[in-house]
């Protein structure tokens, strides 16, 4: 009866082994799930893949595959909506996964992700920026360092309809007389109609105004300049435009762009402020009633202010964990190529980046709107603020203005309040205040620390 | 139990003992103790991974006192404790109904079976996309028979907390009956006799034979359930986002959006481990009460 | 009177638990364009696009591995360690055995919220991000305690003469682990292993947070986030909700009842 049990000093060595043997076996079991190495070198890029614009990219992703047979590109989706693809962007990049390598990026988005050390400095590839708009390429610069170069541009404008006005209004007052004498005209309910729902696209319209009136969001000195008089005078004007005068709706309140664009599409507005890409739209006289019937225009000079045009448009960087940046930097010289440019001007109807191409002959054919037009609006291309805390700033003053839209506010009131607010973020974040919106042609492109 | 018992044999034990749950422990203590205390670590710095430069200051209670003052967390405590009281509460009583319900039927037949474990086998995810859709405005079909105001029911702060409570009420009670049942089935017939004997009806056999002894039960239930609407974040993330705006956001959706949608690490942390007291909290509240019931229970 | 009127109210409770169910079916299989009209509690039309569109566009097979592999995994791992741990506690002596259990008990109640953020940065320093080891560890904190506790809860009710017999022949712990409690242990191991998988196919926090793009996401990501799209493809959102769910309840068609007597007895004895 005597009991034996093993000795348990030490475990048998049998159970050792096992046990190692089976971890060993448990891990490279898991591994070999993953995707073995490939042999060609893939890259991905992400970007607007919907419609026109996916056509044109895909074409011109295979023109590059044949010409480079050892690399396989693919394009990741993404969702269409510029929010909902900002938060992708950020839950990848902030995961530090080395895909996509490269990435289409609204122009505010660049100085937020290359502070966070997202982006890859495109300095290093020595890329010839000549060509660029000025006013686009200062977004790409981040504490003296490229991080990405303009793919095509957007700029906001005025489409003035034709039929109902003999000229283009001169100035900023003379638009709203114009627009105010061309309502009762049948069919035309609104003089003007722009984007103010609570939303990015009335930062732009707000900026272009704002700069109508001689105002800034950051004066000369790099100081936070939302609630000077200029700034005050200028959401007082348009206030009043809505509930005042009522030559904008209030509906407008609620409206983006595509909105706007069909109450203009349908012959209801004898103005409206919106993107380029309505023009192609609106000539299709199937679907428009103004076909034919309208032109653009920067939006016109307030007193004491110019002439300005919100800058937008997408640009490309490359990922800061890209296991191989200078195959993405291929990719991304091939995309913004002249060839490739005019291609998408062709296909999509977007504002080339490159200064050269309004000249070319092709340009007049690819696009919707004569390219002297074109150039003449992007020359009063104003960006907004360049720094990694856009959106917050960008929500601060949307807040206010759609406030005072809404007529919950008075304008010095909630101008002076977003601007305290604006300067206490940019303290809180160790940010001194972002670049000036004039071109500072001389001056260096340091954003802040 | 062998009746002789030697130290060595004892000690022989206790080491083959060890050598079993050493991996066990490894892993717990790799994959949940440390990660909790580096959120406890974290929660006492400033970490805002979008903005590197500003570095992992050590900020103390910088950040409680932040989440003090947020009425955003505020508010997502109360919405959190509204869920919770409301569908606990709602589980308890329609379980308790199913279980007696189901208590007649000798046997649980396969069917009732497979009917009481689906709706808690089935992915939240999913439920949460099936009853959205019921509710969806136009096309719902809950929405065709009665839609409250204008935009329908997951546009309206307080008539989107409808599909939440029922859609999580539906999965879960069959689990709570289940709980409940076997309970049920450990109650003796003979104090029904007796209290049959004593003249008692149905209802007041049901007050005061069996609720006393499914108390023990019922709190076993209670914390489960309590703990796991605490901590709901599955349903609410798919079926509402958290909206209209903010007002159905819960304390774990709050938290993830500090996380991972603003990136705003130590702040996040601090939050998580504010979730994790309360919850720790709220099960040692319910284990103090099971105590003094399970005085002889086996352990 | 009283005797079919419990069963009609048990049938009538029945059938509008089940109705979403049958409202989710229903319309997965109704064609796109009767989906967005006044719904009818009869199939209009009956089709199976969107089960194919979830195939032949949408990749679903993807996910579908994915899920297929980090629950296998996780499940296996976790049974495998779990089960010598959970003989430990239920048959063998040594001190702190109360805090060993204990200390399992309340980390399985830890809300997953709190160890998120942690484990997402020691996962992207480690470069597990977006892999399979890296949902697989996280799955673990939740996965060990649960089987841990059911499998404790199956030993204990396990009838110790056998053991004891085995012990008075002579019989090493080793020994009685392989010949005398393996066999028995088959029921309490599935119905862990099974309950397991169902847990781990489930989770959505660990994968929404550790993976990143369509290559690694699991099933209940894949399917939340078809969401973000210009308009809604609740055809194939359905249908998708069903293929999650298709699994699951084959394993609990399978092992109900020792589904239910490893939940019910964890729950009255731990």
């Amino acid at each position: 009866m005597a009991n034996q049990y093993p000795k348990l000093g030490r475990q048998p060595p049998q159970l050792r082994h096992t046990a190692m043997v089976a971890a060993a076996g448990w891990l490279s079991a898991v591994g070999a799930c993953e995707r073995p190495a490939d042999p060609t070198q893939r890259i991905t890029i992400s970007g607007s893949a919907v419609g026109a614009e996916a056509d044109v990219l895909k074409r011109q992703l295979k023109r590059f595959m044949l010409g480079h047979p050892h690399v396989r590109v693919e394009l990741l989706q993404t969702p269409d909506a510029a929010e909902a693809r900002h938060q992708l962007y950020v839950q990848w990049l902030n995961a530090g996964v080395g895909e996509p390598d490269i990435l289409q990026l609204d122009v505010i988005w660049i100085a937020e992700f290359a502070a966070a050390g997202w982006l890859h400095p495109l300095d290093g590839f020595a890329p010839d920026t000549n060509d660029y708009f000025p006013a686009a390429l200062r977004a790409d610069r981040w504490n003296g360092r490229l991080f990405a170069l303009p793919w095509f541009v957007d700029v906001g404008m005025i489409y003035w309809r034709t039929d109902l006005l003999d000229r283009a209004p001169a100035s900023l007052d003379d638009l709203m007389e114009m627009a105010d004498q061309a309502r009762g005209a049948p069919g035309v309910y609104y003089g003007l109609v722009w984007q103010a729902a609570r939303y990015e696209g009335l930062m732009c319209v707000f900026l272009e105004v704002l700069h109508a009136f001689g105002g800034r969001i950051v004066d000369a000195d790099g100081s936070v300049a939302i609630d000077s008089r200029e700034a005050v005078a200028a959401l007082t004007f348009m206030r009043d435009a809505i509930h005042t005068r009522g030559v904008v709706p209030d509906a407008s309140l609620t409206w983006q762009e595509e909105q706007v664009r069909f109450a203009f599409q349908n012959g209801q507005a004898a103005m409206m402020r919106n993107w380029p890409y309505a023009y192609g739209l609106m000539q299709d006289p199937a679907q428009s009633r103004v076909a034919g019937k309208f032109s653009v225009m920067p939006i016109p000079a307030g007193p004491g202010g110019t002439s300005a045009a919100a800058l937008g448009g997408s640009h490309l960087a490359i990922n800061a964990h890209s296991p191989d940046p200078q195959a993405a930097y291929k990719l991304l010289k091939y995309l913004v190529a002249p060839q490739q440019m005019l291609e998408r001007a062709r296909g999509v109807g977007q504002f080339p980046s490159r200064q050269s191409l309004y000249e070319h002959p092709e340009l007049a054919e690819a696009l919707a709107i004569p390219p002297a037009q074109a150039r003449q609006i992007i020359n009063h291309a104003v960006p907004r603020p360049v720094t990694p805390v856009y959106a917050e700033l960008s929500e601060l003053v949307q807040v206010a203005v759609h406030r005072v839209l809404t007529r919950q506010a008075e304008p010095a009131v909630a101008l002076r309040r977003a601007a305290d607010e604006v300067r206490s973020l940019l303290v809180r974040t160790g940010l001194s205040g972002p670049q000036t919106e004039d071109d500072p042609a001389a001056s260096n492109p340091r954003g802040s620390e | 139990m062998p009746k002789q018992r030697d130290s060595g044999i004892e000690a022989a034990d206790a080491r083959l003992a060890w050598c079993c749950i050493a991996p066990a422990l490894l892993v717990i203590v790799a994959i949940a103790l440390v990660p909790l205390a580096w959120a406890a670590w974290a929660s006492l710095h400033r970490n805002d991974l979008r903005m590197p430069w500003l570095g992992q200051s050590f900020v103390g209670l910088g950040n409680y006192a932040e989440a003090a003052g947020d009425a955003r967390f505020r508010e997502s405590l109360a919405h959190t404790g509204l869920f919770t009281a409301v569908s606990v509460a709602m589980e308890l009583v329609l379980g308790l109904c199913l279980a007696l319900g189901l208590h007649r039927a000798a046997r649980l037949r396969g069917v009732i079976r497979m009917a009481v474990l689906l709706p808690w086998a089935i992915p939240t995810v999913a439920v949460a996309l099936v009853w959205r859709f019921m509710f969806e405005d136009g096309y719902g079909v809950i929405s065709a028979i009665w839609s409250p105001s204008s935009g329908g029911w997951l546009v309206g702060a307080s008539a989107a907390w409808v599909p939440l409570i029922l859609s999580d009420a539906w999965k879960t009670t069959p689990f709570v009956a289940l709980l409940l049942l076997a309970g049920l089935q450990t109650i003796d017939d003979g104090q029904y006799e007796a209290a049959r004997i004593d003249g008692a009806g149905r209802a007041r056999q049901l007050l005061h034979v069996t609720l006393p002894a499914l108390v023990p039960t019922i709190v076993v239930a209670l914390i489960f359930r309590t703990l796991d609407a605490f901590r709901v974040f599955d349903l609410i993330y798919v079926l509402t986002g958290g909206g209209p705006g903010t007002s159905t956001e819960t304390v774990a959706l709050y938290t993830f959006n500090s996380l991972f949608g603003r990136l705003r690490f130590g702040y996040g942390s601090a939050l998580s481990v504010i979730v994790f007291v309360v919850t720790f909290g709220l099960a040692l509240l319910y284990i103090r009460a099971l105590d003094p019931q399970r005085r002889g229970g086996d352990r | 009177m009283t005797r079919w009127l419990p069963r009609l109210v048990t049938v009538v409770v029945l059938a509008v638990w089940a109705f979403p169910l049958y409202w989710a079916v229903l319309s997965s299989l109704t064609p796109e364009a009767r989906l967005f009209e006044s719904p009818s509690l009869w199939p209009r039309a009956v089709t199976l696009e969107h089960y194919q569109t979830l195939f032949a566009e949408r990749d679903f097979w993807t996910p579908i591995r994915n899920s297929l592999i980090v629950a296998s995994a996780t499940t296996l791992s976790s049974v495998i360690i779990g089960a010598l741990c959970a003989y430990a506690i239920a048959r063998l002596h040594f001190r702190f055995k109360g805090a060993v259990l204990g200390l399992i008990l309340a980390v399985s109640m830890f809300p997953q919220i709190s160890i998120v953020s942690p484990l997402f940065l020691l996962l992207r320093r480690l470069y597990l991000l977006n892999t399979y080891a890296g949902l697989v560890l996280p799955y673990l904190s939740f996965a060990l305690p649960l089987t841990v506790w059911l499998l404790v809860a199956y030993f204990r009710q396990l009838p110790a003469d056998l053991e004891q017999a085995a012990m008075i022949d002579g019989a090493g712990r080793l020994t009685i682990l392989r010949r005398v409690i393996a066999p028995l242990a088959v029921p309490g191991l599935a119905a862990a292993a099974i309950v397991t998988f169902i847990f781990c196919w489930n989770e959505f926090l660990f994968a929404l947070s550790f993976t990143v793009g369509p290559r690694r996401q699991t099933v209940p990501v894949a399917v939340a986030l078809f969401r973000g799209q210009y308009r809604v493809p609740w055809g194939q959102i359905l249908a998708a909700s069903v293929l999650a769910t298709a699994p699951v309840a084959a394993l609990i068609l399978v092992g109900q009842r020792w589904i239910i007597r490893g939940l019910t007895a964890g729950a009255l004895k731990g």
